[in-house]
């Protein structure tokens, strides 16, 4: 049966307002924007199949519901060896070239290099800080929705998004505020 | 604290996140991977509607039959 427009119309809304915070935590577990664009596609689409269910919950525990998804497609993806392959493509990559990847042709190249620093040392992070610090700034959530979607206490968050901003700072050379 | 023209880390994290976050061409595209295209109209839905429309108008006006025959 194809779907109707209510239910296309339901599922574009369930996807606009919580793609940025799957598609951050797909970047921030595997480190490679291809692969994590096909997993937000791969955890969408499981949301889509199952939209009866999704549809009438409250954006948070819709939040959790696809987080839920989110997080075994990881652990899919990792058994399967992809992710880890990529993560660690992508780290000697960076080590190799050190080339500016992720700005646009806009940005001069001096803002293209410090993005490529920047982009390398969140990479070098430990994985439990990246995905924390991508989920907080390409997600914009709080430390309170990201606990809610991985299943830990805020505090937790908290802690491990000072120690992800610290070891940046230090990496970058720059004083971080307490 | 930081010299003013050296960023600071917040200003270096949100353009990372601004690079990094999944563009709005490439969110649709997922979109519609995921949704596929509605069935198009008929080309007769305006007419089946206003059908419908009157059919319902004629039901809910006429007068019932106890009426009738208490008029009769």
């Amino acid at each position: 049966m194809p779907p109707s427009r209510d239910d296309a119309a339901v599922f574009t809304e369930i996807f606009d307002r919580h793609r940025h915070a799957v598609h951050a935590y797909f970047l921030g577990r595997v480190a490679d924007p291809e692969l994590a664009r096909d997993l937000v596609q791969e955890a969408f689409l499981r949301a889509w199949r199952r939209l009866s269910e999704i549809a009438p919950l409250p954006p948070d525990k819709q939040r959790a519901w696809i987080f839920t998804v989110a997080r075994n497609l990881a652990i899919d993806s990792y058994r399967a060896g992809a992710a880890r392959q990529a993560a660690e493509a992508a780290l000697r990559h960076q080590a190799a070239t050190e080339e500016a990847t992720v700005a646009g042709p806009h940005l001069e190249a001096e803002s293209r290099e410090r993005l490529a620093q920047v982009d390398a040392a969140i990479r070098r992070l430990p994985e439990e800080q990246r995905v924390i610090l991508s989920m907080a700034t390409a997600g914009g959530l709080t430390s309170r929705q990201i606990g809610e979607a991985l299943g830990e206490p805020a505090g937790t968050v908290r802690y491990r998004l000072s120690q992800a901003r610290k070891q940046l700072a230090a990496a970058l050379d720059l004083e971080e505020r307490s | 604290m930081t010299s003013p023209d050296r960023p600071d880390l917040d200003q270096l994290l949100a353009a990372w996140a601004a690079a990094r976050r999944l563009p709005d061409a490439e969110a649709e595209r997922i979109r519609q991977a995921i949704v596929p295209p509605a069935p198009p109209l008929q080309a007769t839905w305006w007419s089946d509607f206003n059908e419908k429309i009157s059919t319902a108008i004629a039901r809910a006006t006429a007068t019932p039959g106890p009426a009738l025959a208490a008029l009769a």
